[in-house]
């Protein structure tokens, strides 16, 4: 299979919430296990006999039973999800688990509990700051959290399956940055659509599966001939984007997306977890120092630092900050950024989105503007 | 306004959602413009509105006779012939730099969008900000607005100034405003202090939406609305400071700018 056949085969993967992936992973005996933030760790929802899958609402029209629910100052992958889980759509989830990253998933959480009951809930609650305080508290909210995962669906969640998850993990990881680093390049052999397409079929049940295929996927780019002429590099930057179609939409516009610092892109939480020591705590020190989620207190310049160090990494010519409508983390964290960023030097544009793609003519306004103020 | 006379013409057509414009330049400055109403194929209303600017030109028979093409607009990608397409926040820079090199900050309300846009010395983008989604604050709630007073929209504006105080519409969806409006009507407020309510409601959302960018001495306003005196008279209320007047019909400064960028990308 070349790279082409394989990408045309993670779009229909990325088409429906309950994929193939899930489909293969469950009638081998697996269970998905739904999440919606960075903060739930994947490996202890990759332990054996688990399957993660990160919650999307693809093609999702309208949310107008979850709206009866939910306060109009809702984000709205929140109701969309909450749209979806009332209709069933995630009917083939073993269990939902999911982080106190925002107040807009608690109450995803408490109507979820109320008007669905799913069998299985879970709520991590992740400490805002880091530090010896906090990750001993981190640690000890994992440790609770692989008793239930125990008691209910009979995993190991012992230390050697822990390793092992970590590093079925981290060799993921590591293959998926081959790929990466190829968008280092002043001509990627792939676009950001592209990259996109295979981080999203991972985070949704696909991992395990795309493990072999990676490694044949970064030999087939070595010989892929085709390369899309772009008119600007640009550093993505932002929330949760997992409707390629946004991203579709800024590279129709001449923008080639080189680097994906959002919560559904590699950046920064698929760097490598620690193999070596206790297994949990590797496990919440990685998640509470990689994440780099605007949530966390007092680290505003780091963010920004590693920002203005990813566009140099990845030579973008410019910075896109996207936020959902109504998401008050990154809402705030964009004001602030593009204020950093500017005094900075660096292009910048903000962009604020529903969850589905909509005035798609606008947007495209926006972004070809952006890039010809740059003189690209 | 440039010096130069050639038989080189160079085109831009700025495909609204109201109206196509278009505007040829050649060597020397504006020869050829013309403004239409849109049709639902926006590669018809440039079509239309191009071969009109074509007609007023002696010797220049086709679109395809323009040295270089420019489009614009929301149907930028549309325009037959065009060798180029560029969004309208870069055109309206170009040519209200064209006409009057010290703007710092335009206006641009047009049928369904609001832009801010600021710029630099050399006309360049600098900043801008656009309305979101809503049509508030546009032409097209301009004109629904005028409807209910059964009154063309250069009526409606004369109305307006004639209030003798402002009546605050203060719906900002432009269904809810009608309502508003209406039911102000019905209780047989002054029709003119109502206009006057009206024009300062979309002032004040075209003045928010400036601040973001922030506003930098002098500022113009373009797009159709730029026509509208009482709007324009409102707003110039809310900025502390005069609005400047172009030389050209301000409506046509997106196909101007595009029409600019073509005969610089032609070299002249």
């Amino acid at each position: 299979m070349n790279f082409d056949a394989w990408q045309a085969q993670l779009q229909l993967v990325l088409d429906q919430p309950e994929n193939v992936f899930i489909e293969r992973a469950t009638a081998a005996g697996k269970i998905p296990l739904g999440y919606t933030c960075s903060y739930v760790p994947r490996a202890l929802l990759s332990l054996d006999g688990l399957v993660p899958v990160r919650l999307r609402a693809p093609g999702v029209a309208g949310t107008e039973i979850a709206d009866i629910y939910l306060s109009n100052v809702i984000c709205s992958y929140t109701r969309s999800l909450l749209e979806y889980a009332l209709d069933g759509r995630y009917g083939f989830l073993g269990g939902w688990v999911f982080a106190a990253g925002c107040d807009h998933i608690r109450r995803l959480l408490d109507n979820l509990a109320y008007l669905v009951k799913p069998a299985f809930v879970h709520m991590l609650d992740v400490p805002h700051r880091q530090g010896q305080a906090a990750l001993d508290w981190y640690v000890e909210e994992l440790a609770v959290l692989c008793r239930k995962l125990n008691a209910t669906f009979g995993v190991d969640t012992g230390n050697a399956a822990l390793s092992k998850a970590i590093a079925r993990q981290n060799r993921f990881n590591q293959k998926l940055q081959a790929i990466a680093e190829r968008r280092k390049e002043k001509q990627p052999p792939l676009s950001g659509v592209e990259f996109q397409r295979i981080m999203i079929a991972a985070l949704c049940g696909g991992q395990e599966e795309m493990l072999d295929d990676l490694e044949k996927m970064a030999a087939a780019l070595k010989e892929r001939k085709i390369r899309k002429p772009y008119r600007a590099r640009l550093l993505l930057v932002g929330g949760n984007i997992d409707d390629i179609a946004f991203i579709q939409v800024l590279e129709s516009c001449g923008g080639m997306v080189v680097a994906d610092r959002f919560c559904t892109g590699s950046i920064p939480g698929m760097a490598l977890m620690d193999e070596e020591g206790d297994p949990l705590q590797a496990i919440a020190r990685h998640t509470l120092s990689r994440i780099a989620c605007p949530r966390m207190m007092e680290e505003l310049d780091v963010r920004l630092q590693a920002i203005l160090q990813l566009k140099a990494e990845y030579t973008a010519d410019g910075v896109i900050i996207e936020n959902l409508k109504f998401c008050d983390i990154w809402g705030i964290e964009s004001a602030l950024l593009v204020q950093g960023l500017r005094d900075a030097g660096v292009p910048v544009l903000r962009l604020e989105r529903d969850y589905r793609l909509s005035g798609e003519g606008q947007l495209r306004t926006r972004v070809q503007a952006f890039l010809e103020s740059m003189g690209k | 306004m440039n010096g130069k006379s050639d038989k080189q013409y160079y085109g831009g057509c700025d495909v609204g959602s109201t109206t196509g414009k278009a505007v040829i330049l050649n060597g020397a400055g504006i020869v050829a413009s013309a403004v239409v109403p849109s049709e639902i194929d926006p590669a018809q209303t440039a079509e239309i509105v191009l071969r009109e600017a074509c007609r007023q030109i002696e010797g220049l028979r086709d679109i395809r006779d323009l040295s270089c093409l420019i489009g614009t607009g929301y149907g930028r990608n549309e325009v037959p012939f065009a060798h180029e397409n560029i969004s309208e926040i870069s055109c309206h820079a170009m040519g209200v730099h064209f006409c009057d090199p010290s703007i710092r900050t335009i206006i641009d309300i047009g049928g369904q969008d609001v832009k801010g846009i600021a710029l630099d010395e050399g006309g360049g983008v600098l900043e801008f900000a656009m309305n979101d989604k809503c049509a508030a604050g546009t032409g097209r709630f301009l004109e629904m607005m005028s409807r209910i007073f059964r009154m063309e929209l250069d009526q409606f504006s004369e109305l307006s100034l004639k209030a003798e105080r402002v009546i605050p519409v203060t719906s900002q969806c432009s269904v809810f405003a009608e309502t508003e409006v209406i039911s102000l009507l019905s209780k047989r407020k002054p029709a003119a202090d109502i206009a006057a309510g009206i024009q300062a409601a979309v002032a004040k959302r075209s003045f928010s939406l400036l601040k973001k960018i922030g506003i930098r001495p002098r500022v113009t306003i373009t797009g159709g609305c730029a026509k509208n005196k009482g709007l324009v008279t409102a707003l110039a209320g809310f900025l502390r400071q005069e609005i400047r007047p172009l030389p050209v019909d301000p409506q046509l400064m997106g196909a101007l700018g595009a029409a600019v960028t073509a005969r610089l990308r032609a070299g002249k």
